[in-house]
């Protein structure tokens, strides 16, 4: 530990308190993650160690890099690439406008990177601004792997309670326990809309039904005809029928992108690699 | 993380050449024989499947555990830490990274009790020694020894695919799982890519039930050299079974061991 110099906190993650902090002897700054060792029982936690062994398999330029771990009496550090900022305090520092090609460049990294997780069967799970790291020289990186997965066969049932409220596709709010690829698409989308938006989320809801019906509002509530198995769905109960309320043409800012990953029913058919390929036309 | 084997840390970091291995134990072999430093690891081999059998993991946890034992003992002396501590502390970190759920720790230490008084009584006259925070400090030099590589790539999965290949083979997929299960014993998942470890067993397994798969195995686009070098690590393996009483023979092997300098306190 004598190797780093610590100099302010940044944050807390999943399992942590993170510090920037330098390195006493090449300079470079980097992210410090302290991984709190509270429960005698479990040892190093499941989430820490989720981290570092996809992040130890994950070298991509729009994935946060690990650079080491320090273990020292009873206390494990991660050594991360530090970023100044992420997605969120970005968002905060816009003043309600943002440059379309930033838009763009942002979105089209963060894909890049999904797409880099998801041929290496990991599921991020978590994606939101807060988790989405931006450096000074404009590269967006995915951070905060604590949640994520490797995913293959067996598929087995996955812990519901995962992803932030706001950024959690319709099944997974439903209970579904069966999933894919498809939740971290649903987040992207979300995260492209309020990208376009200059930092308003888009669906902003309070707890589960608010969600649900904020989701349903704009793109219509599904239905057993245009959602097959929605009715088996574990939390599944009826919502009030609305239209959808968008289309194409009246989407301000968003030029009708972001549609695409956001339509509903599972499992969701768009893909990172298809959205980066498809260009403009989402 | 199927499918991406090649840009793995499995294999990038840990298929060992067979010369490093040679010279990474020499400190050992200063004091076992070959063969004496193979039976002491099949034994804990064995420790590890029994004690993951108690636990009611999956195989797949039992060999992840296995690996990461000798993955440790690839780059480290016996007496770095005394292998009835890490075997246990293996299976505990496994259990987390396949996420089968966490063991508690008081469920693993019970059960390690258990398994040394009932099991393997013929190798340890005195019960299991260590504790929970034994098993909590050891994990972190294993992570650190691990180079935090936890991701290992088992045969299971490739033989599978193989014998969905050739045909509906229930009787030749079980031997040849079991024969995959057995190649823990040998080097070969410290050597060889695990797709060629699968195949190598399915070959074992042919021959066992005098199937004659010659020219399916032709088609195969692999190095038949690396496919016939598994084989023969595993068929010694048999060999040595037919002549080696582990009862007789392990409390005079285990006594053999180097010992770290300071034994855990009770």
């Amino acid at each position: 530990m004598q190797k780093y110099e610590k100099l302010e906190k940044i944050g807390e993650g999943t399992y942590g308190t993170v510090f920037k902090a330098k390195n006493r002897e090449s300079l470079e700054i980097v992210a410090l993650k302290r991984v709190r060792l509270d429960d005698d029982d479990e040892g190093v936690p499941s989430s820490a160690l989720r981290e570092i062994c996809l992040l130890k398999e994950l070298k991509h330029k729009n994935i946060v890099r690990l650079y080491d771990v320090l273990h020292s009496e009873k206390k494990l550090t991660l050594v991360f690439e530090h970023c100044d900022q992420d997605l969120k305090k970005y968002f905060d520092s816009l003043n309600g406008e943002i440059d379309p090609d930033v838009v763009k460049s942002f979105m089209f990294q963060l894909l890049r990177g999904l797409a880099f997780c998801h041929s290496h069967n990991v599921l991020h799970r978590d994606l939101k601004p807060q988790n989405l790291l931006i450096n000074k020289n404009g590269e967006l990186k995915l951070a905060d792997f604590g949640l994520a997965r490797a995913f293959g066969i067996p598929v087995k049932c996955y812990s519901a309670e995962v992803v932030t409220l706001w950024y959690r596709p319709p099944d997974v709010l439903f209970g579904a326990k069966l999933y894919t690829t498809s939740i971290d698409m649903w987040s992207a989308g979300c995260i492209f809309a309020e990208l376009a938006n200059a930092g308003r989320p888009l669906f902003p809801g309070s707890d589960v039904d608010d969600q649900l019906k904020r989701i349903f509002k704009l793109l219509g509530t599904p239905t057993e005809d245009t959602w097959p198995g929605l009715l088996q769905l574990p939390d599944y109960k009826p919502f009030p029928i609305y239209h959808p309320s968008m289309s194409f043409a009246q989407r301000p800012a968003a030029d009708g992108r972001g549609r695409r990953p956001l339509r509903h029913g599972p499992p969701g058919k768009a893909s990172c690699h298809r959205m980066m390929c498809a260009g403009p036309g989402w | 993380m199927a499918g991406n084997f090649w840009q793995s840390s499995h294999y990038q970091q840990w298929v060992l050449d067979k010369q490093d291995l040679v010279r990474e134990r020499s400190h050992d072999l200063g004091i076992l024989t070959d063969d004496e430093y193979q039976k002491i690891f099949i034994f804990f081999s064995n420790f590890i499947q029994i004690l993951g059998e108690q636990l009611k993991l999956r195989q797949q946890v039992i060999a992840t555990a296995t690996v990461y034992f000798k993955r440790f003992y690839a780059r480290n002396s016996l007496k770095c830490i005394d292998p009835l501590l890490l075997a246990p502390t293996c299976v505990f970190l496994a259990s987390k990274v396949e996420e089968f759920g966490v063991i508690s720790n008081s469920r693993l230490i019970s059960t390690c009790q258990t398994v040394v008084k009932n099991k393997f009584s013929y190798a340890y006259t005195q019960e299991f020694p260590y504790r929970s925070n034994h098993i909590l400090e050891c994990e972190f030099y294993l992570l650190e020894n691990l180079d935090c590589c936890l991701i290992v790539y088992q045969p299971y999965r490739p033989l599978l695919q193989l014998v969905q290949d050739i045909g509906h083979e229930d009787q030749l997929l079980a031997l040849a799982w079991r024969v995959v299960n057995d190649s823990l014993r040998t080097d070969v998942c410290l050597l060889y890519p695990p797709y060629q470890i699968a195949i190598g067993c399915l070959q074992i397994a042919c021959v066992i039930l005098q199937k004659d798969l010659k020219s399916w195995f032709a088609e195969l686009n692999v190095d038949i050299e690396k496919i016939q070098e598994i084989a023969r690590y595993v068929i010694s393996l048999f060999e040595m079974w037919k002549t080696y009483d582990e009862k007789k023979d392990i409390q005079a092997l285990l006594a053999k061991i180097p010992k770290p300098k300071t034994q855990p306190s009770r």
